[in-house]
This record gives structure tokens, sequence and C-alpha cells, in this order.
């Protein structure tokens, strides 16, 4: 009984074993694939410093989906707690496939390639904000 | 029902069928079947269960490295228990303080802060652990690495592996260095040295290995780097000469058929165990991997080739290459430099233990006595193991923004 169960069983645990592993890859594969079609498919912020010579975490890549608020307060989308930016610093609005920036008084304002935001500004591909000590480039593909 | 457990969406449902397999197969097995073996089966696919469950929920990071490693943890206990019923009812016991071990290390690395300004204190407690394994340690086997309080046996070499990665992180990642490169190489040499005291060839061979993969990506004199190799050829070169152990290694690796009587008998078995197994193996509970010494310890790997087969040898090696594969995804994803050097080290510790033993027993580098991790029989390597894989879990989630800032 057991010799016969034992040589049935040794190819159901061969198959189940790389249906496992191959349940993993697929896995992983979805996982790496989720990622890389966000980042092509919505516009994002990139960082342009160097991040190694920040004193406090902030990412490379920020995808933008929907309208983000930015600041060093638990209650915005990115949080980034450089002390140069407010509790709630700026906002950048999507809006029917336009995105626009809009500062929502902060202290130290913020720069669009170089010219501090009064009002609500559309946002270009290659623009350039600075909040605080740091400065991201908008990307829209 | 079948349908569901068969699906490949939920890998967890497959390592429970698989032990629910083993279970039929091995209440058939010896005949004489004593109900203890259901109990502790039973316990042992509810904690695997449960316990992937419970990460789930809890753990913001990597989910695949702890299924991958309870898959190997099943292959290891059905064939351990084949080997000897007694050993697979231990290694459940290990593998429920395992468990344990994980989700301990997991809390506590993730609760305290600071790891990385111990540097000196982790330097001094391998120092205390190399000393008192000198001192009180017991001769197993040909190595002096065992240190025994009344019954209990344990490897200090297996706790110092994680200091020693922490120590190495630790030391990287901090701005201002305690002492230059040089004092590093010095002290990274002395615990080697020790290894060769205590005859832990394979302990020795990881320690080096695991200094140089970080050393190696981490160290901005690339001049010491080639330095080092060159010198580890020397050591390597002058050990063979010198130590008796390691001469024996290499002779029986490069001809063990005319050693088959005494010394190359443990790797000859262990070929001719391969080699019957074929594809497909003899089928479990059909083969005498009983006729190698130290089955269930080093040459599990030789068991598993020959009850299940060359395939299922090389799915024990793919489930190791995802699990490296993941470890370095996590080291590479971690934005704290601590912890990504400590990723990277508890990666190269667990792969290049497999690849060393699994090298060993398919003689394709010298054979050096280290436990395959999470399959081998023994409480120590596993639970250190376990240790190594909670760390692992903790460096793959996002860390708190807070403890960044401290750093800078």
């Amino acid at each position: 009984m057991f010799h016969l169960l034992s040589l049935i069983f040794r190819y159901l645990f061969i198959f189940v074993i790389y249906l496992f592993i191959f349940a993993i890859i697929r896995l992983i594969y979805l996982d790496i694939k989720g990622m890389t079609q966000v980042k092509e498919a919505r516009p994002y912020l990139k960082l342009i410093n160097r991040k190694e010579q920040l004193p406090f975490k902030v990412k490379e890549v920020y995808t933008i989906e929907k309208t983000v608020t930015i600041g060093r307060k638990k209650e915005n989308d990115i949080i980034i707690n450089d002390p140069y930016i407010s509790n709630q610093h700026v906002k950048i609005i999507s809006d029917e496939g336009s995105f626009f920036v809009e500062d929502i008084d902060s202290a130290n304002g913020t720069y669009l390639n170089g010219d501090r935001i009064i009002d609500v500004v559309e946002l270009k591909s290659g623009d350039r904000i600075r909040l605080g000590q740091i400065e991201f480039l908008f990307i829209e593909e | 029902m079948l349908r569901k457990l068969l699906s490949y969406k939920t890998p967890q449902n497959l390592i429970l069928l698989i032990d629910i397999m083993a279970l039929c197969l091995l209440y058939f097995y010896k005949e004489s079947f004593d109900e203890f073996i259901l109990i502790s089966g039973i316990f042992l696919t509810f904690i695997i269960y449960i316990s992937n469950f419970i990460l789930l929920r809890t753990s913001s990071g990597d989910h695949y490295i702890f299924l991958i490693m309870t898959m190997l943890i099943s292959i290891g206990i059905i064939m351990i228990y084949r080997i000897n019923p007694f050993y697979g009812f231990r290694q459940i016991t290990w593998f429920g303080v395992g468990i344990t071990t994980f989700f301990l290390f997991y809390a506590v690395i993730k609760k305290i802060k600071k790891w990385e300004d111990w540097t000196k204190t982790y330097m001094i407690l391998s120092f205390i652990l190399f000393l008192s394994t000198l001192v009180f340690g017991v001769k197993i086997k040909g190595a002096t690495n065992w240190i025994k309080v009344g019954n209990i046996g344990f490897q200090p070499a297996e706790l110092i592996k994680i200091i020693f990665i922490f120590f190495l992180a630790s030391y990287y990642s901090k701005k201002e260095k305690i002492m230059n490169t040089y004092g590093l190489i010095g002290i990274v040499y002395t615990y080697i040295g020790f290894l060769f005291i205590q005859r832990d060839l394979g302990t020795a061979m990881i320690f080096y290995f695991i200094f140089m993969t970080i050393f190696y990506i981490f160290e901005n004199n690339r001049k010491l780097i080639y330095y080092n190799i060159i010198g580890a050829f020397f050591i390597a070169l002058v050990s063979y000469f010198v130590v008796n152990h390691v001469q024996i290694r290499v002779v029986t690796w490069l001809d063990p058929w005319k050693y088959i009587d005494n010394k190359g008998y443990q790797i000859t078995q262990s070929l001719f165990a391969i080699a019957s197994g074929g594809f497909f193996g003899t089928g479990i509970g059909l083969g005498y991997p009983e006729f190698i010494p130290e089955v269930h310890n080093d040459f599990i790997f030789s068991a598993i080739c020959e009850e299940m087969g060359i395939f299922g040898g090389i799915g024990v090696i793919m489930l190791f290459l995802i699990l490296v594969y993941r470890g370095f995804k996590i080291a590479l994803y971690q934005q704290n430099l601590f912890f990504k050097i400590v990723a990277i080290g508890m990666t190269t510790l667990l792969g290049l233990q497999a690849f060393i033993i699994i090298g060993g027993v398919i003689k394709m580098i010298p054979l050096t006595g280290v436990t395959l991790p999470f399959v081998s029989y023994g409480g120590s390597s596993l639970i250190s193991s376990f240790a190594a894989l909670g760390i692992l879990q903790v460096a793959s989630e996002e860390m708190d923004p807070s403890q960044e800032e401290d750093n800078g």
C-alpha cells in the first residue's frame, strides 16, 4: 500500500512544488509589471537634488494620480519633513488631464522655474518646482 | 474545493496541500503508526497557515520570503521525518521555536531604533562568544563549535553570524567611523582566525564571503578589495598545506573514489544517492538515504535528490534562487543605509550557505559542513536562519521617516 502510494505521490509532490514556484514567480512578475505601468502612464515629480545630501526622507519619484498636497503634516499625500516646508505647502491639482500647481499660503513660498507662484499656474512637462530645500521636475508624457 | 486548493493564485494553499499529502503518505509509513504524528502534523500545518496569515496582516513589507521559507521547511520536515521519525518530531518543535524567534526578531528589530549606533557592542559581544566557545566548547564531529549547557547544545557561531552582519552594517552606515578600514579588516580576520582554531571551515568561508560582499559594495578604497582577494588565496593555500582538515576535504573533492572506504565514504554515498534518484526519484520512503552518514543534517539535499528526484532537487535550488532574488530586491528598495546593508548581509548569508552545502554534496566545490538553511535538521541553524529572515522582513518595510531624520 505504502509502496504504491509513494510511487504516485512522488509525481504529485514535484508537481505541487513546481506549481508553487510558478505561483510565486507569477506574483512577483505581477508586482513588477504593476510598478512599471504606473510609472509609464502617470505624470510624476522627479527629485532633482541628490537624495544623499538631504537630511530627511524623500523619494526619488512621486507619481501624481489625482490632486495631491505636499507638506510636513501627516494629512498630506506627500509628506516631506523639511523644516523649510510648511505644514501644508503646495497643492497639485489634476483637472481633466491638465495639472495645476497652487501654493497654499506657505511660509517660504513655492517657485516655478525660479519665479514665486502667486496664483494657480498650469504645469508643463519639464517645469521645475522648488519648495523648501528641494526641487522637483514635473514630467508628463 | 480541490480546485481552490490547487489554484496557483494562492500559494499558501499549495503549502497546505503538500503538508496534507505528506501527512497521508506518512500515515502509511512504517506500519506502526502512532497518533502523535497526526497531531504534530496537523499542528505544523496549522502554524504555517496561521503565521502566513498573521504576517500578511501585520507586515507591510515582502510576503514572498516567508512563503518560500515555509515551503522549504515543509520539504525538510517530510524528509527528516522519513529518515528518522524522532528527529522529525524534534524538527517540528524547533520549527515552532523558530517561528516564535522570527516574530520576536521582527518585533524587536522594528521596535528598537538606533541599531546602527552599537558598532562596539557588536564587536565585544562577538569576541565574548568566540572566547567562550574556545573555553567551554565541546568537540563534535571534528569541530569545536558547540557549547553544552546541560542537555542542550548550541552553536555560538550561528548567533555570531547575525551579530557580524550588524557589525559590518553599522560600520558602513556611519559617517564617522570608529576605526579605519585596516582596523575593520583586522577584526574580520581575527574572527576567521577564531573559526579556524575551532576547525569550523564552512562558517569561516561564510564569514569571509559575507565580508567580501559588503566590502565590495560599500568600500571606497577599491585597491584594498583586490589585496583582500589575493590575501584570501594566500590563506587558502597555506591552510591547505598546514591544516590537515583542509587537505582531506580537498583531496576527497578531487578524487573521492580513491578513498571510498574511509575519507571519501560520505561524499561517494551522496553521489550514489543522487544518481539512484533519477528524474522523479525513488519515491519517499523507498530509497536508502540512510546509507549516507549525517544525512538528516548536512546531506539532506542528497536525500531529497534520491527520493524526490533531480526535479525535486532543482525545485529546492529554485526556491533558494527566488529567496535570494527577493532579498536583493529588498536591499535595493530600502532607503535606510543600515538596513540596506543588513538586507544584503542576510541574503548573502542564506544564499551562500545553501550554495556551499549544495555545491559540497554534489561535489562541485570541496565539502564543508554547513547546514542547508530551513531544510536541514538542527536547532541552532534553524533558529538563526529564522532570525535572519525576521530581520530581512523588517528590512523589506519602509522605514519610519522620523528615524531617518535622526540619522542626519
